[in-house]
């Protein structure tokens, strides 16, 4: 009798399960991703697009990493090989982590403290993009930076018996956790060579592991077979069991695809021709996100015209944001702005002076005080190139600037250029550029990532390609309150990001560039994917999508 | 004839070097097309992008980035882009390359096809109403923008009445390999075919019928009449044979210059990953190596076509040996 | 726009005296011809009454965005560019044509403006560009032509390497990488200052890559005439070489550019369309039939108008031309086979 219970006991729990299984068939499948291209380098330590960086998430993992979670938790850093979320110590300039044990890489290589090392001082050989602007803050990365192939880094110090690694920083940096979450910092087998791998992947510690890389095809990515879950917030082990990633098709032939189900979601943003046809047809396969990424006009202020703060005023004041939303897909794809700051930033104060009504949000454009200001000026008659790119929306937003340039009483005309010089020619001071269309996004969410990479005195270099300081706007005075901030927030994260604030209106007033929008994020995915979680800092996380 | 084709190899080679050099001096005069920064990555500091520079010989003196440039495409064949770091160029090209032939191939078998039907009509009834309305309609084919009429046929076959039954075969744009589904393959390059063929089809036509009615004022195509043949078998057994040599070397050449990336507008229009896609991807990119490996595959196309008819010519024609 | 799209001269023989007229007579005979001439001079026409339209008829600058703007249809006061209608109110869509005389007669394009002032101002440019290189074209390809053929030697062989180099660099990656150079920077050559954003860029790419289509053919006559029995007769007679090339050679080059012209004018049309197609032809806000095309293309789905009209118009123009040209070829030349 007993027995016989047992038996049915047993045969109930096994149906039981069985039902499980068939109710949460989470786990599984193939997820199917495409995109136009490939996008450079594959080496995570060198790449520096968002493409790469939204399934690098999923592969390599750093010491700590932003929680891989939708919404706004996304945001906070977590401990992932590590332990712990270390406090600095000596006034902010230590860090000291511990490394947690049994963690292998997808090619069965245990993660060390010989690995942590090895990648940092690899960052230098490999001349990672922001080897000298983020981590030479690690004492030793100086000269690193100067002779990366006798690089020691000694700031940074391995401690194998007890596990952890010790950071000395040459000053205190409050974005140091921030550098070390995003994907340069992910930790690399210790045997990696020191040069730009390019094609070929490097095994990483992540729940997914490259099959197969080819740059004109695309990517597989399967489960990493060393892979256990050790904190489901870091590192999730994540649901489809395995992810392709295709490269070459159009936008249009993207979303085509999208709706027919053939791909579970596109990279690239849908051509503005077919959204309304998405909306109608496929409302609830589209998510839309507002993200950390703005549009604007930076103006030189070294050269005539807009060395004139009342020509910059003038702009400002004329722009009609409504407008440049239009062009950009409309209320839904984006929010006027008039700052430097977009609104999911911490330390986002909504301010805009440069309106009819000024005060919080842009309403109108004030032609009033924008002629009064050209007036003043005496640029009028004055001619001004307007830099841009061909593709949309620069182009249309570049065409309709030049529109309003000359409606100020300017001579202006408009240059559209491929998308990839463009960059590199607006940012540098020889080729005197007066005022162009460009846009920046976040690397991490941190204010100084908008107002001290794009305005501080050391962001300016004359004659170089990368002087991301577009404008040359150069300010002691600023640049001290932005230290100060930094200084602050590195203990009252709250009491820091007020002085932000303060600093994006200091710079607003300014009128070094003529802010335009921000962005919101549209994910058009098919009608089969489930569990859309959308992260502050990697955007789409793929390894969270459930494929039904 | 060993010394034509000698001369000819010179001259050629003499072009293909021209042609690279012109390629590298417009890039390296090009401002912000260095690409040391946008390798180095957004606000990299000033000593990466040294590095970056040495790193890729970008600091050398340009005849010395010439020659190792020519040296990596043609003897060690390792060239790498400048944008997808470590993707070797030739490879790409040669794997572009299928999807041009196919194209190309596609669309010559509907051209010659068609050109030779239309050709023949119109030289059958010269003068009549037929051979008005041919030729009409072939002088729009060669009157429309190649790119225009595949947008047109985009319109129609997947926009506007994908959803009928008329067009709801027509697979989302792009490449499909043979290999993979060779029924795939066919509808994905169908219409492709057809909006290349059309500007080919108008021109060979009206070639082909002033070369019949050229024709059928020959002496032998008298004889043949004589012996009393019927109007009609004259101009398809003898005049349409002997017409299609001025076809066959203007084929020659059209085909050289369509499978070098002529047709890319096409495949870009059309988004299939071709030769003339990859360039147009490459010039976007500003990435030098690909550049040169696109231009310089093209070039040869062009070079050997021109000299391979110009060799045919010379071996039937002696006076044009002398002139050469 | 085949390469191989080859214009070719046969017998050669100096122009007899009357043989313009005769030849402008049997051209005013062919109906085809005369018709084409006249939907040309139509064309043109209208093309340069776009000022006019602009200002009295679509009441618009045609070259300033008008995003904000509303416009009067059907009694009604309409955003020119609205939200489009659906759910999430994603999209904006430009307003559509109202097949009236009027503003907006075939709607606006994604920035708000009137699609049809545009088509005739882009006309005026296309016409323009395809025009003026034709003519550069022509003058270039008649210099190197009768340089190379007649002095031969040195001069012929450095000539015919640099017209295979252009030949065989294909067409289009020449123009845009020319552009890519020339937009980015514009030309500074001593003296002469162009601007990237003026149209003498694309003339000048157009007009320079179908040199060598020209110029073979060219040479081909003048290594003929140099040859011919009259030629050598007078450099017999010791006739100094300028006399020969001004009286027996220019002539004889002239009537065959004359059969040429029309089809380069619409080749280099093509060319135009094709380039403004890639972004790199005519820049903005300038406009062409070429970028209108462009522009429209990314309006497909909405107002397929945008790309449909100014197609249309390339087709009836280069039609024109072409008919045009094999008028002419038969008036003036009838010996001189041309395909194309």
């Amino acid at each position: 009798m007993r027995r016989i219970l047992a038996i049915f006991l047993l045969l109930g729990a096994s149906l039981a399960t069985a039902r499980a299984a068939t109710n949460t068939p989470e786990y599984g499948g193939t997820l199917r991703l495409v995109t136009t291209a490939a996008s450079g380098s594959f080496d995570p330590q060198i790449n520096y697009t968002l493409r790469y960086a939204e399934i690098y998430q999923a592969m390599y993992d750093g010491l700590v990493t932003f929680a891989k979670v939708g919404g706004p938790g996304s945001i906070e850093v977590v401990p992932d090989l590590a332990t712990n979320l270390p406090k600095p110590t000596d006034h902010g300039t230590t860090y000291v982590f511990h490394l947690r044990h049994g963690i292998e890489f997808s090619n069965g290589a245990p993660v060390t403290v010989q690995a942590v090392v090895h990648s940092f001082r690899r960052l230098f050989k490999v001349n990672s993009p922001n080897a000298g602007t983020w981590y030479d803050v690690i004492v030793g990365g100086r000269r690193c930076l100067a002779h990366p192939g006798h690089c020691t880094l000694p700031g940074l110090i391995a401690d194998p018996a007890t596990n952890t690694v010790t950071f000395h920083l040459r000053h205190p940096d409050a974005e140091f956790l921030d550098q070390l979450a995003v994907p340069f910092g992910s930790i690399l087998p210790a045997d990696t060579p020191d040069r730009d791998m390019g094609t070929m992947p490097i095994p990483g510690t992540g729940a997914y592991m490259v099959k197969s890389y080819d740059p004109s095809n695309g990517i597989v990515m399967v489960r990493n077979p060393h892979f256990h879950q050790w904190s489901a917030i870091a590192q999730p082990k994540g649901f489809p069991n395995r992810i392709l990633y295709r490269f070459g098709l159009s936008a249009e032939a993207q979303v085509t695809a999208v709706e027919n189900g053939q791909y579970d979601w596109m990279y690239e943003n849908a051509p503005a021709d077919r959204l309304n046809q998405m909306a109608t047809h496929y409302t609830k396969q589209i998510h839309i996100t507002p993200v950390n990424w703005f549009f604007y006009a930076p103006m030189n202020v070294n050269i005539p015209p807009f060395n004139n703060k009342y020509a910059r005023l003038a702009v400002n004041y004329a722009v009609n944001r409504e407008s440049a939303v239009k062009l950009s897909g409309g209320n839904a794809l984006a929010t006027p702005s008039c700052q430097i700051l977009p609104p999911q930033m911490p330390g986002y104060v909504p301010y805009c002076p440069f309106t009819r009504n000024p005060g919080a949000d842009w309403s109108a454009p004030d032609w009033k005080r924008a002629r009064h200001y050209m007036q003043k000026s005496g640029m009028i008659g004055q001619k001004v190139t307007v830099v841009t790119q061909i593709q949309s929306p620069y182009r249309q937003l570049g065409v309709y600037l030049q529109g309003v340039l000359n409606r100020l009483g300017f001579k202006a005309s408009v240059k559209p250029i491929s998308p990839d010089l463009q960059f590199t020619y607006i940012q540098n001071s020889n080729n005197n550029v007066q005022i162009s269309i460009t846009d920046w996004a976040q690397d991490y969410p941190a204010p100084s990532d908008f107002l001290n990479v794009l305005f501080s005195c050391k962001s300016f270099k004359k004659g170089s390609d990368n002087s991301i300081n577009i404008s040359g706007f150069c300010d002691p005075a600023i640049d001290a309150e932005m230290a100060h901030a930094e200084l602050i927030s590195l203990k009252h994260p709250r009491a820091g990001d007020a002085i932000w604030a303060h600093v994006d209106r200091q710079i607003t007033r300014r009128a070094v560039v003529a802010s335009l929008l921000s962005v919101n994020r549209l994910d058009f995915v098919s009608a089969r994917l489930r569990h859309f979680r959308f992260s502050g800092e990697y955007f789409f996380l793929p390894q969270l999508a459930v494929i039904k | 004839m060993a010394g034509t084709v000698l001369r000819r190899l010179a001259h050629m080679i003499a072009v293909l070097f021209g042609i690279s050099v012109l390629v590298f001096l417009i890039f390296f005069a090009t401002p912000g097309a260095n690409p040391a920064a946008r390798i180095a990555g957004k606000d990299a500091s000033p000593q990466t992008i040294a590095r970056v520079e040495k790193q890729f010989g970008l600091n050398r003196p340009l005849p010395v980035q010439y020659a190792l440039m020519m040296k990596k495409l043609f003897v060690t064949r390792n060239l790498t882009s400048f944008v997808n770091l470590g993707e070797k160029v030739v490879p790409q090209v040669f794997k572009a390359a299928p999807v041009t032939l196919s194209l190309v191939s596609g669309a010559a078998v509907i051209w010659i096809g068609f050109a030779i039907l239309i050709g023949a009509l119109a030289a059958a009834f010269r003068g009549g109403w037929i051979d008005r309305l041919l030729m009409v309609l072939s002088l729009i084919g060669i009157s429309m923008p190649v790119f225009w009429v595949g947008t047109m046929a985009n319109l129609i076959t997947q926009g506007a009445y994908h959803h009928t039954w008329l067009f709801s075969w027509v697979p989302p744009l792009g490449y499909i390999p043979f290999s993979r589904s060779p029924l795939g393959w066919f509808k994905a390059l169908v219409i492709p075919w057809i909006t290349l063929a059309i500007l080919y089809i108008g021109l060979y036509a009206r070639v082909l019928r002033a070369a019949l009615i050229e024709t059928m004022q020959e002496d032998f195509i008298r004889t043949a009449r004589a012996k009393g043949l019927s109007e009609r078998q004259v101009l398809l057994r003898h005049a349409l044979r002997c017409s299609l040599v001025s076809v066959v070397t203007l084929f020659g050449l059209d085909f050289g210059v369509l499978v070098g990336g002529g047709a890319l507008l096409t495949e870009v229009v059309f988004g299939l990953q071709g030769v003339g896609y990859l360039t147009y991807q490459a010039l976007e990119t500003l990435d030098l190596p690909m550049i040169m490996a696109t231009v310089i595959y093209a070039s040869v196309f062009v070079v050997v076509s021109n000299a391979a008819v110009d060799i045919v010519y010379a071996a039937f024609d002696p006076r044009m040996r002398v002139r050469r | 726009m085949s390469q191989a799209t080859e214009l070719r001269i046969d017998d050669i023989a100096p122009p007899a005296p009357g043989y313009w007229a005769t030849a402008m007579r049997k051209l005013r005979r062919d109906g085809a011809a005369m018709t084409a001439l006249t939907t040309l001079i139509v064309i043109i026409l209208l093309c340069a009454a776009a000022p006019l339209y602009a200002r009295d008829i679509a009441h618009t600058n045609p070259f300033e965005s008008n995003l904000s703007g509303t416009v009067l249809r059907h009694g009604k006061m309409v955003e020119v560019l609205g939200a489009a209608h659906n759910p999430l109110r994603l999209g904006v869509e430009p307003i559509g044509p109202s097949w009236k005389l009027g503003p907006y007669m075939l709607g606006a394009d994604g920035q708000g403006r009137d699609v049809a002032a545009r088509m005739l101002y882009g006309g005026r440019n296309s016409l323009l560009v395809s025009f003026a290189a034709a003519v550069i074209c022509l003058v270039l390809a008649a210099l190197t032509g009768i340089l190379a053929g007649f002095f031969g030697g040195w001069t012929d062989r450095a000539i015919s390497w640099l017209l295979d180099a252009l030949w065989a660099f294909p067409v289009f990656l020449l123009a845009i990488s020319l552009s890519v150079v020339l937009i980015a920077h514009g030309i500074d050559i001593g003296p002469i200052r162009l601007d990237a954003s003026s149209l003498a860029l694309p003339i000048t790419i157009i007009g320079v890559i179908y040199v060598p289509y020209v110029a073979r053919p060219v040479r081909g006559l003048v290594l003929g005439l140099r040859q011919s029995e009259y030629v050598l007769a007078a450099i017999g007679i010791g006739a100094p070489s300028w006399r020969i090339l001004w009286f027996d050679i220019l002539p004889n080059v002239i009537s065959s550019l004359v059969v040429f012209a029309p089809l380069i004018v619409a080749l280099d049309m093509l060319t135009e369309a094709a380039l403004s197609f890639l972004s790199i032809g005519v820049q903005p806000p300038a406009a062409s039939w070429g970028t209108i095309i462009h522009n429209g293309e990314s309006l497909i789905y909405t107002r397929p108008i945008v790309a449909i009209a100014p197609g249309l118009a390339i087709v009836i123009t280069v039609l024109a031309l072409n008919i045009l040209g094999d008028g002419l070829r038969d008036a003036l030349d009838p010996r001189a086979k041309l395909r194309n």
